[in-house]
């Protein structure tokens, strides 16, 4: 047997535990640094020709505290962060709680759930321009289909969604939801992907039910990438405004505006770009605990927990 | 085994750190003699051929070349602003509505000054041509000309004249006065839904807040119309403690809820974006739309009952107490950002461009969907007035031969940003959804517009 | 296989079969429930593509008199929007397939470095790779314009592609490290000593144990660049440079267009992200965690 299948057979054994810090690799020699530098290279390239400068003059940009004093003066303002509150916290964990129950079910190894995953990508592959005018008219009060199947069913004629704030914002979520979903759900698939079968196999011997198996492995495995993936998805969701934009365009009466569409508007509607980075950088306050968070899991994620 | 060696490895990953960053930008400061030229894309093609033939007309005729592109005019907005912010300009850029960027840059001194350009065609140009294109600057402390004006636009009412009929209605019959227009019209939705038509809503009122500007056009007119106009003047103050105007501005609110609230407005209006209405017309889904420019009836150039019968083009004639109506015009042209490189070549082809033959074949080639900024033009040449086009003549009543008003975004830029918070669409619908008093609302909207514009003139 | 004890079986065989059937129809209508949510609005677009133009907003649930005219009309750039459509949908290609490319490639190396070698302050790379996060891509929009003219590479398809890139590398990084903590060191370890230099463990045994990330990630980074818009308008000015995306952009631009070939031309456009995945989807499979490394 080579060292590799010795090896194997232990790293089996201990692949349920958290791999502990190897001191074979605790100190690069030469010839390994030289290679782990070459390999980093490339990303600090890219870091430093076209993050470092544009992140930096951005901020600048968004920096003077006048803009900000405008920014609260405006009424919408504050419509818009509890909107982006709303936005980012009940799409991004409705999603990813979705995301991570349909990567269990994709697990499945039935013809028909293979075909499914195929079709379940479309909405995600579908241009988001299209795709969120589609549903603008989907929901539209008069003529839109949601209505019109509602009519055909059941014979009531559905409220104008769209002329009002919460199902606007609904509306609005729930599209962000259906755009994204297949994204994050494929990402938590290739987690589910890494549990090792035999953890499963083990406890199926040892007696361990489905539940138990999925508390006790599943769950415990996928945390920290779950946790990652919300984290991450929380800071694009921030900058998301297509879904708001064309779905409810922002109405009724600009209530359903979060701060991504009201800084795209300052930025183009009236060329006052300076205001509309203030816009998205006042939620740098929630930005920024989400970010360290991020930085803290990462490190960790360095080959122990 | 792998015969990559760890030194060509790090050889190609310093390179690429190397060119990335140091790249110099040689090819960045061109050539003198081309002058790179943004044009929006027209709404029919029609109106990119015409600008490409003008373009390449003056580059035969100068040596110059102008490396022109096409983009929607989206993109076009983000990228000017984007050039203007970061520096980087190109030498030309033609819009047809640039109310939009222009006020704000020309108050931070970031255009050119084209008072050179426009002065030989100075006496022939429309008044509303004129205050479209002085803008005040801060810096300079004074108003000019930035904007070498070549297009102007209007609002005119689109009525889908077969419907009219078929209620029982007549175009002719319809009043004069700019209430008595709606008011009017608005009876043809009984008969219409009693003939079958169970969807069909009278008037396309465009009560709304999202979409940039069709909910503020309106609003505006109906201003005017109820003698509010001076709520801005050319010297760039609001008058909102103006009776008159606080009073038309009552009356208008008063008047566009009260249609809603009666029902001859569909209910979505309310949440309506820039493409609804337009959509809901074709689809004859309301009888009535008031929109700017006759896009509404050239999308439709090629289904011949709909367009040389069925659609009628109204201009309003009158305001609500029976003087003349003073409809706005919007003015298109180019400007030039300050920095560029071809200042010569930019204002050289703005010359040739306005031209009146020159600016007169290139709307005409436009189909007429913009009409020419010289007035003269539309009476010495045919095509304005005797078009086989029904939509045209009286879209050129309006827009040229009626008293107009330029569009206030011309004399500060603090009404767009005011426009840009939807505070007439808030406003109605305070009235509507929240049960405020009209007059409570536009106190209400009078206001935050007074805290606009006293952040601009700080 | 000894087990502690036996595992007891505690009801007869046929209510496990019947359990199983049962689990297997309700996992069919969850299925059906899904497929519904996923498909409707993309019917919707469908119906719409099926429609002549002046029936679009007539309010049916199916087509009156559906007609391929607007597929045609893409296919045969037969509109004046869609003048450029094979050419651009070649860009499409162009940019998505060297984002992805470089994404995966350059994503993939940093988070080998990091994890594996652990190389020292490794952290500070992908705290660094943080900081694109923090103001939205939309808002970048004016300093990349600006960076991407200092470099004087305006209108070059090289410009969107960095720039993409840019912006789809940090969340590969991400990924892949959480992802790699599931394959334990020990491989690492044990081919060191059968004499591997890092190149040699990273094509070897990192790509191949990462295969689902790479689908995963790279699939985010093509449908990034496939679907993506503001930055080919801002950092490109002809339409012979621009992607499908653009174009559809286009339809905005009058607030009267031919919603019918929009549509047309959007569902020709979602087919080849899909193709791709579908072609790479047995990457995807569980197993291969640990199959690759069995005997």
């Amino acid at each position: 047997m080579s060292a590799t299948q010795q090896a194997l057979a232990v790293g089996r054994a201990t692949a349920a535990h958290r791999p502990r810090r190897s001191t074979w690799f605790g100190g690069l020699h030469g010839a390994d640094y030289a290679w782990a530098i070459a390999f980093a290279l490339p990303y600090i390239a890219i870091f430093f020709a076209f993050v470092l400068y544009p992140i930096c003059y951005g901020v600048y940009l968004g920096s003077d505290p006048a803009l900000y004093r405008d920014l609260f003066a405006d009424p919408r303002y504050l419509t818009a962060v509890v909107n982006t509150l709303l936005y980012v916290g009940i799409g991004v964990n409705v999603k990813m709680f979705l995301a991570f129950l349909l990567s269990g079910f994709f697990m499945r190894k039935s013809w028909w759930t293979k075909s499914l995953l195929v079709v379940f990508i479309l909405p995600w592959a579908t241009p988001a321009l299209p795709a969120y005018i589609s549903i603008h008219w989907f929901l539209n009060g008069q003529w839109g289909m949601l209505n019109n199947v509602l009519y055909l069913l059941f014979g009531i004629d559905g409220p104008v969604y769209l002329n009002d704030r919460w199902l606007g914002l609904a509306g609005n979520i729930g599209a962000y939801i259906w755009k994204t979903l297949p994204f994050w759900t494929i990402i938590l698939l290739a987690g589910r992907m890494a549990v090792p079968t035999e953890l499963y196999e083990a406890a199926e011997v040892d007696g361990a039910t489905g539940l138990r198996r999925f508390a006790h492995i599943t769950v415990p495995m996928m945390a920290s990438l779950y946790l990652v993936c919300t984290l991450l998805d929380m800071v694009f969701a921030l900058g998301d405004f297509n879904a708001t934009f064309f779905v409810s365009g922002g109405g009724p009466a600009m209530s359903t505006e979060v701060l991504a569409t009201l800084g795209i508007r300052y930025a183009f509607t009236v060329a006052l770009p300076r205001l509309g980075v203030a816009a998205v950088m006042s939620a740098l306050p929630l930005l920024i605990p989400l970010v360290i968070m991020l930085m803290r899991r990462l490190r960790m994620s360095e080959g122990q927990l | 085994m792998i015969h990559l060696s760890r030194r060509s490895v790090l050889r190609g990953s310093v390179y690429l750190a190397a060119t990335g960053t140091l790249a110099k930008p040689f090819i960045a400061k061109a050539a003198a003699k081309t002058a790179v030229v943004w044009m929006n894309q027209g709404f029919i093609p029609q109106e990119d051929a015409a600008f490409k033939k003008v373009a390449e007309d003056y580059m035969k005729a100068s040596g110059n070349t102008l490396d022109y592109s096409i983009m929607p005019f989206m993109a076009q907005n983000q990228k000017t602003i984007s050039a203007l912010t970061s520096g980087d300009v190109p030498d030309l850029v033609f819009m047809d509505a640039p109310s939009s960027i222009i006020p704000q840059n020309a108050w931070d001194d970031k255009i050119v000054d084209v008072s050179d350009v426009v002065a030989p065609y100075e006496s022939q140009l429309a008044d509303s041509a004129k205050l479209c294109s002085t803008f005040y600057n801060k810096a300079t402390k004074q108003r000019s000309y930035y904007l070498c004006p070549v297009k102007q636009g209007a609002t005119p009412f689109h009525i889908w004249g077969d419907l009219v009929e078929k209620a029982g209605l007549k175009i002719s019959e319809i009043p004069k006065d700019w209430n008595g227009v709606w008011s009017y019209l608005k009876q043809a939705q009984a008969p219409l839904r009693a003939k079958g038509m169970r969807k069909l809503y009278a008037c396309g009122l465009q009560i709304t807040t999202v979409g940039p500007n069709d909910g503020n056009n309106v609003f505006t007119h109906f201003l005017i119309a109820n003698g509010g106009e001076n709520i801005v003047t050319s010297d760039g103050k609001l008058h909102t403690d103006d009776p008159v105007v606080r009073e038309a501005a009552i009356k208008s609110v008063e008047f566009m809820t009260g249609l809603y609230k009666e029902g001859v407005v569909p209910p979505e209006a309310l949440s309506w974006n820039d493409a609804d209405d337009n959509n809901g017309y074709h689809e004859k889904l309301f009888m009535m739309d008031f929109d700017g420019t006759l896009s509404t009836e050239l999308a439709l150039i090629k289904d011949k009952q709909a367009f040389y019968h069925d659609m009628v083009t109204l201009a309003p004639i009158n305001k609500n107490d029976g003087s003349p109506m003073k409809t706005q015009v919007g003015t298109g042209g180019g400007f030039i950002p300050k920095g560029a490189q071809n200042i010569e070549v930019a204002k050289d082809f703005m010359k040739y461009f306005m031209q009146p033959e020159v600016m007169n074949e290139n709307l005409k080639g436009g189909l007429g969907r913009w009409v020419p900024a010289i007035p003269s033009l539309v009476k010495s040449d045919p095509f304005w007035l005797q078009s086989d086009m029904p939509c045209l003549k009286p879209y050129v009543e309006e827009a040229v031969l009626n008293p107009t008003l330029p569009v206030y975004e011309g004399f500060t830029p603090a009404w767009g940003q005011a426009n840009a918070e939807q505070l007439w669409g808030q406003a109605h619908a305070d009235v509507i959804k929240n049960g405020m008093k009209p007059a409570d609302a536009i106190d209400k909207a009078f206001k935050r517009c007074n805290e606009i514009f006293a952040r601009v003139e700080t | 296989m000894s087990a502690t004890f036996p595992g007891r079986r505690m009801h007869s065989r046929r209510f496990y079969r019947v359990q199983r059937r049962f689990g297997e129809a309700a996992a069919m209508l969850f299925g059906l429930v899904l497929l519904v949510w996923s498909i409707t609005p993309i019917y919707n677009m469908w119906m719409i593509a099926l429609d002549s133009h002046d029936a679009i907003f007539s309010g049916t649930v199916w087509p009156d008199s559906p007609t391929l005219e607007s597929f045609r009309v893409v296919i045969t750039e037969d509109f004046w929007y869609l003048e450029n459509f094979w050419h651009q949908f070649g860009n499409s290609f162009i940019v998505g397939l060297s984002v992805t490319f470089l994404t995966l490639l350059i994503g993939s190396l940093a988070s080998f470095t990091v994890g594996r070698l652990r190389l020292r302050h490794g952290w500070l790379l992908t705290n660094a790779a943080l900081m694109t996060y923090v103001i939205p891509a939309s808002f970048l929009a004016i300093p990349i314009y600006r960076i991407m003219q200092i470099y004087g590479l305006q209108n070059q398809l090289s410009s969107v592609i960095l720039a993409l890139t840019t912006f789809a590398t940090p969340y590969a990084i991400f990924i892949f490290s959480q992802y790699g903590k599931s394959i334990p060191m020990e491989l690492d370890e044990s081919a060191r000593i059968d004499g591997a230099n890092p190149l040699q463990i990273y094509v070897r045994i990192y790509l191949p144990l990462m295969a689902p990330a790479l689908v995963a990630v790279g699939t985010y980074a093509l449908l990034l660049a496939w679907n993506e818009y503001l930055y080919n308008f801002l950092l490109l000015s002809t339409p012979q440079s621009m992607t499908v995306a653009v174009a559809l952009a286009q339809f905005l631009n009058s607030d009267e267009s031919p919603w019918n070939y929009m549509m047309a031309t959007a569902i020709i456009y979602a087919l080849p992200p899909i193709i791709l995945y579908y072609g790479f989807r047995r990457y995807m499979a569980a197993g291969l965690t640990m199959g690759g490394v069995k005997g």
